[in-house]
């Protein structure tokens, strides 16, 4: 059963990019999207407004900081996440077993669930597909992500990784089994398997089977080189089915949302660009640059030139702030009113640039926008890292073409 | 601030209804700036800005939901010389003026044109500076540490700035305790000095007015009978170009009635920093027209919401209001700390019938939560409320003077007996401080305990890692450790 529909508005006719509309329970969201993380139900100091000023209709929280702060109980009591925050829209979630994994050095992984010590009183807890599934029942995300056994892709342990793919195969039917709420909440499989694609691929068969109503897929946002990264995305997509939404989690590079779109995936999540902002960095068509620099002091144009973000449209123009480079410089690092104004540039550039990828792809122009993209990244072509050319050739477009 | 007239040359203040009695007391009135269309309805406050910005809250919320008069802003959060480049231009000099036009203050700080801008050289409370002033200068606390600001730098600034309201350079210690006799007089002489240099140099005619920019004569800290040349100076040369006064103290307010009845024509703006609203209707009550109220932001930064009302809401308290408030008195708290776990499922606005954005779109389990979670955006809508709660506050009494001068003091008193006399402790940890001002006595600790810290004592920041770790509001400073 699922709670969403999905719709598939159009087909780039040379990549395997789509467009799509996904209608979850707190409204429609187009596809492909980049969805910004509200790691604690707060997106970096920026209230809901604002957040929904950048067009973001679908933002995360994490499970495993919203089990702990503000807890399970008071979830329950406020009427879960969407209540909590006053955010009336999405909200997507993960499963907690990630950040588990990775932020506590103690976590340990069984048949049963992931056992770690508790960061209030030391004693030790366990994480179980059901719990986890307790937890984003209360939270009340509008999507919810399966418990999966996550290993860092690069690991060499084949033997770990399959019994890794395994269980999470396994974890998956035992959260189905305790979704208390499908009707109004949906559950998303994650695909495992490291860079084997061949485990990737039995993988994805039997997710797929079990017919969940949207697929991630998982495990990749580690040390991973980015041609392998790019091969198991593509090898995933290959063997999806075309209506369901398909996410792959926590990347956020612009290139990267860019090359994975052409590669068939319509959902993407990061901690990256809202973090860079509180390190004083803006993303823009040319690159990431560091309004710290001795260089924007007395630079009065815009964050970036164009850009169509509340900060960056001038003055004059309505609900627009004017904000200058040299004004995020004279406060990075100093007030925090700095960095939520390059959080907000930042999270509408990465709306934004999916929005034009989808319109391109509408307008079956996307190989074009590919080209455009790269170009104002990189003025010489030389530089074209050979990961993402390699990939793109793989759907289609070269990038030494003009 | 309320109805909107035409653009005008100079700015006017008019009394709208004042006390008949002797001296100085509350009174009701309207301050026009030049070349603004909107005016400011007194009694009346100016928000307080760190390096031009309302702690916490971008320029678009200023517009959409901070309701201030104006923004007092301090010349010493612009021009550091950082050792690099030490030679260099402060940038904001440099600024282009889309909106409003000509105004490059308001530009560089985005600060939305409905805002009035008031530039001074020092914040409030000011950073004691351990060399002192000289006969031309005096020492600022920038954000790379302590620097000279000469008068005729001053006064360039002020003409390149244009803010709205300048207020001329004074001869402060910033010191608690009162300077002695010898330097109070040397106080006197220097801003009298000063003062007519300020007009000497910025010419009402070719410079001031034509800039949009009105002046308020700094009133000084110290006797009457100390500073009665310089006042007397004020009020005769001078008068035709002061546009209002500076009070650093209100102690002198009498004496000057007494003699310089002109100079009450004058709005008159308090730069005391004021402790409690208690402070700020005592000053109302001694002809304060404009505030700066510093403890606004910091009792935000503790986790507290204002709660309080004016006039005080009838005698019988409330069933919610009926909690004990830690102090074994029937008093009323000033405020709430929404640190205290009491808010953790509450569903009611920080102040019940606030019309503010955050009481509005949220509840108190949600600050609590971004509170315990050192969220920044708890701080963001703190400061929302808060500024609502000072705002309404005004209007208010600005409603309770328009009945009368007893109107007016009944309800002062029963302010008084309502409400507790200090504001509570917040028990939350503030925002990481953010840097240099808040620069205190040699020796003082951090702030604030290190965050979160990961199982097993890894001691790589998480937050470098891996997503969204609970104590991941790093990147936001640097200098508070070193003063540490
Ligand atoms: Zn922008
Ligand atoms: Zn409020």
């Amino acid at each position: 059963s699922a709670a969403l529909t999905f719709e598939l508005v159009a087909k780039c006719s040379t990549t395997r990019a789509r467009a799509s509309i996904l209608t979850l329970p707190h409204g429609p969201v187009n596809l492909p999207m980049f969805m910004p993380v509200a790691t604690q139900a707060s997106l970096k100091g920026i209230t809901p407004e604002q957040l929904e000023s950048t067009g973001c209709r679908l933002c995360l929280n994490n499970t495993y900081h919203l089990g702990l702060k503000p807890g399970q109980e008071v979830l329950d009591a406020v009427g879960g996440a969407h209540k909590l925050q006053g955010w009336n829209h999405n909200i997507l979630t993960d499963s907690g077993g990630f950040q588990m994994v990775s932020l506590l050095k103690l976590a340990n992984v069984t048949e049963e669930g992931v056992r770690f010590l508790s960061p209030h009183d030391g004693s030790p807890m366990l994480l179980t597909p059901e719990h986890s599934m307790s937890l984003q029942n209360s939270i009340g995300s509008d999507i919810m992500m399966q418990l999966d056994d996550v290993l860092v892709t690069t690991s060499p342990d084949k033997v770990r990784m399959r019994e890794a793919m395994e269980r999470s195969v396994r974890w998956l039917d035992r959260c189905i089994a305790a979704h208390k709420n499908p009707d109004r909440q949906n559950l998303f499989c994650i695909i495992q398997g490291g860079l084997d694609l061949e485990m990737r691929r039995e993988c994805t068969r039997e997710m797929v089977a079990r017919d969940t109503p949207g697929i991630a897929i998982g495990g990749l946002s580690g040390g991973e080189a980015k041609d392998d990264f790019c091969k198991v995305v593509a090898t995933c997509t290959e063997l999806l089915p075309e209506l369901k939404p398909r996410y792959v989690m926590g990347i956020g590079y612009p290139e990267d949302l860019v090359v994975s779109t052409a590669l068939g995936a319509d959902m993407f999540d990061c901690v990256w660009p809202t973090r860079t902002a509180r390190f004083g960095n803006a993303i823009t068509k040319v690159g990431v640059l560091n309004m710290k620099r001795e260089m924007y002091a007395a630079d009065f144009g815009p964050i970036e030139d164009g850009c169509g973000c509340p900060c960056c449209r001038p003055v004059d123009q309505e609900g627009a702030m004017g904000i200058t480079r040299a004004f995020v410089h004279h406060n990075a690092a100093k007030e925090t009113v700095a960095a939520h104004l390059l959080t907000i540039h930042n999270v509408w550039y990465q709306l934004n640039l999916m929005r034009e990828a989808r319109d391109a792809i509408i307008a079956d122009k996307f190989p074009a926008f590919v080209k455009e993209f790269f170009a104002g990244l990189y003025p010489d072509r030389q530089d074209y890292p050979s990961w993402a050319t390699d990939a793109l050739r793989g759907v289609g477009i070269d990038l030494r073409e003009p | 601030m309320s109805d909107e007239i035409h653009d005008q040359a100079v700015m006017t203040f008019e009394v709208l209804k004042a006390a008949v009695r002797d001296g100085v007391a509350a009174r009701l009135g309207k301050l026009a700036l030049a070349g603004r269309k909107t005016v400011i309805d007194t009694p009346n406050f100016f928000a307080g800005t760190s390096r031009g910005v309302v702690p916490h809250i971008t320029p678009d919320n200023v517009s959409k939901h901070l309701h201030a008069g104006g923004a007092y802003m301090a010349l010493e959060d612009f021009i550091e010389r950082p050792q690099q480049y030490y030679t260099r231009k402060p940038p904001i000099f440099d600024t282009p003026t889309p909106l409003p036009p000509g105004k490059p203050l308001h530009s560089f700080t985005a600060m939305p044109p409905s805002i009035t801008t008031v530039l001074a050289a020092r914040r409030i409370p000011a950073v004691p500076a351990p060399m002192g002033n000289s006969n031309n200068s005096i020492s600022i606390f920038t954000s790379v540490g302590f620097q000279v600001l000469t008068t005729k730098e001053y006064h360039n600034a002020v003409e390149a700035l244009k803010p709205d309201i300048a207020i001329p350079l004074a001869d402060l210690t910033n010191h608690s305790t009162a300077p002695n006799t010898k330097r109070a007089l040397r106080m006197a002489d220097r801003t009298d000095q000063w003062v007519k240099e300020f007009f000497d140099e910025l010419d009402t005619q070719d410079v001031l007015n034509p800039s949009k920019i009105s002046t308020f004569a700094p009133i000084l800290p110290i006797d009457y009978s100390i500073q009665w040349e310089y006042i007397e100076r004020l009020a005769e040369d001078l008068f035709p170009h002061l546009a209002g006064l500076a009070v650093y103290d209100l102690d002198v307010l009498p004496d000057i009635a007494d003699k310089y009845a002109n100079l009450l024509t004058l709005p008159r703006l308090s730069l005391s920093a004021p402790a409690t609203p208690h402070h700020i209707l005592r000053q109302i009550g001694l002809g304060i027209d404009l505030f700066t109220i510093p403890f606004i932001n910091t009792v935000s930064d503790s986790g507290l919401a204002l709660t309080f009302t004016f006039p005080s809401p009838s005698s019988q308290l409330e069933p919610a209001d009926a909690q004990p408030n830690g102090t074994g008195t029937s008093l009323k708290p000033l405020g709430m700390d929404l640190s205290c776990p009491s808010n953790q499922i509450s569903l009611a606005p920080l102040l019940e019938n606030c019309t503010c954005y955050a009481c509005t779109n949220h509840h108190k389990a949600y600050i609590h939560h971004l509170l315990n979670a050192r969220e920044m955006l708890g701080w963001t809508l703190l400061q929302i409320h808060n500024h609502a709660v000072i705002s309404q506050f005004f209007a208010s009494i600005r409603e309770t003077l328009s009945l009368g001068q007893e109107a007016f003091e009944a309800a002062v008193e029963k302010f008084t007996l309502t409400y507790e006399p200090d504001f509570p402790a917040g028990t939350g940890e503030k925002p990481r401080a953010r840097g240099y001002h808040y620069k205190s006595g040699a020796g003082e600790g951090k702030r604030n305990k290190p965050g979160w810290s990961k199982l097993g004592g890894d001691e790589t920041p998480a937050a470098e890692k891996e997503n969204g770790n609970p104590a991941d509001v790093a990147p936001v400073t640097v200098a508070a450790d070193v003063n540490a």
